[in-house]
């Protein structure tokens, strides 16, 4: 079909007029081109047979007689949702007082919190909590600040005799205690070893040998480092002392 | 004769521009929140529409719930119709094209399954038996045949391709030109053309091999 040449149209040009030509708007010189066409070419006659035959079934067909209520079914959806609308606002409008004010400024925060699903929540919640105070045996009066303080330490106390009276938290704590001591012992032990380092420079700088009280040091533990520091101190002022004296002498 | 044909097409061509600037201001008053001249549009346009809508489903009950999804969706959106671009008329047929494509889609697994239903089903837009009884024009066998004829051939419009039947449907039954069509449909004017002849050829066929069977 494409491509044939004949009576100087050709078929795809046919093919382009076929609507124009069914509607009658092609010029004379065309429409004789076409028909000269149509009466050469077997397949486009063919396809022009059957373009004429689909749109006779077409015209055939009358228009669909809408349903009655129709109308008024779409007016209703449109105007109709339009006019509730209006008239709730106008309603809003007309009886707003300080009050309306007030609700629609805290409705706007609130918003998201007052639906249904969370007042369901709260009412479940409520519930379960009132069944859980009845059966704790708890009365509302209870719940007084004065009653909840007073509550609140005489079961502190209780809890506390409670677990102190406990074995395991009484072994826990006797051996607390001992860690203590004992660490509180080791750190003496520390401090003596330092007042004797600095004890040994003192005397090294004073060049005094007092090996015997290093040993009293080490036997005296019991003492305290207060009394130590204190000798250590008027052994330096005696050492100076001798030194001073050393010097007068070689003067004079 | 030629200058009667002029005449004649000219008073066509003229009462279509004095329709449309009736609808352009009425289109205008709508807007500005006018009721009755949005119930004076929803008079003017429910039957063609519906009947776009009837080609496509093939079922009155789904024509009327597309007809007031189209209605709706007009009155939200008539703020923003520009008379510039296009005629009323383009619009709301773009609109329906629209919505009848996304139904399509929509109900594509749906429709194998309705598809005996559909054949088996009451003719929902026939008349009643009041109707029926109370006519005295057309013989009753008259009236069968036609509605048999039209059934079918809606039977074969819905079996040929989309893009064909809803060329077919904008031209041989609605009436519009192929630049309002080409608008809708957004595709050039030739190759509207050549939709709505293969549209006719595939129809004449499907047709004429069904009225082989019937004989």
């Amino acid at each position: 079909m494409l491509g044939e040449t004949n009576s100087g149209m050709q078929c795809a040009e046919f093919d382009a007029l076929l609507a124009e030509a069914i509607d009658g708007s092609l010029t004379r010189q065309t429409r004789e081109d076409f028909e000269r066409h149509k009466a050469g070419c077997a397949a486009c006659g063919k396809l022009f047979a059957e373009v004429t035959s689909g749109l006779a079934w077409i015209e055939q067909v009358e228009d669909i007689e809408p349903p009655r209520n129709l109308v008024h079914n779409i007016l209703a959806a449109t105007t109709g949702a339009a006019q509730q609308d209006a008239q709730r606002t106008v309603r809003v409008e007309v009886r707003a007082s300080a009050w309306e004010r007030l609700r629609r400024q805290l409705g706007t925060v609130f918003e998201p919190v007052l639906t249904p699903r969370f007042a369901m929540s709260m009412g479940m919640a409520l519930f379960s909590l009132t069944l859980v105070l009845n059966m704790a045996q708890i009365r509302i009066m209870d719940l007084t600040p004065h009653n909840l303080s007073h509550t609140f330490y005489s079961n502190e106390n209780k809890l506390v005799k409670h677990y102190e009276n406990m074995r395991v938290v009484y072994e826990i704590e006797s051996r607390v205690r001992d860690l203590r001591n004992s660490s509180r012992e080791s750190e003496r032990e520390q401090r003596d070893r330092l007042l004797e380092k600095n004890n040994n420079q003192t005397q090294n700088q004073n060049q005094v040998n007092e090996p015997d009280a290093r040993r009293q040091r080490e036997f005296s533990r019991g003492e305290s480092p207060q009394l130590l520091a204190s000798l250590n101190g008027s052994e330096q002022c005696f050492g100076t002392y001798r030194g001073n004296l050393a010097k007068l002498r070689r003067e004079i | 004769m030629l200058t009667l044909f002029t005449a004649a097409t000219g008073r066509q061509v003229e009462a279509r521009v004095d329709e449309a600037q009736a609808v352009a201001q009425l289109v205008c008053r709508c807007a500005c929140g006018d009721a009755a001249a949005w119930e004076e549009i929803v008079q003017r346009f429910h039957r063609r529409v519906y009947n776009i809508c009837y080609r496509f489903a093939g079922s009155a009950d789904d024509a009327q719930d597309l007809t007031q999804e189209v209605f709706i969706k007009v009155y939200r959106t008539i703020g923003s119709f520009d008379g510039e671009k296009a005629s009323f008329n383009t619009w709301v047929t773009t609109v329906t094209r629209n919505l009848l494509v996304d139904h399509f889609r929509k109900t594509r697994n749906d429709r194998a399954t309705d598809s005996i239903e559909a054949a088996q089903g009451a003719d929902d837009d026939g008349p009643t038996l009041a109707d029926r009884l109370a006519s005295t024009t057309p013989s009753p066998l008259a009236h069968v045949e036609s509605r048999e004829r039209r059934e079918m051939v809606h039977r074969a419009l819905r079996q040929i391709s989309t893009d064909l039947r809803e060329a077919v449907i904008l031209r041989d039954l609605q009436d519009m030109d192929y630049r309002e069509i080409a608008e809708v449909l957004k595709v050039p004017e030739g190759t509207v053309k050549s939709r709505i002849n293969r549209g006719r050829a595939e129809l004449a066929r499907l047709m004429q091999r069904t009225y082989k069977q019937v004989l």
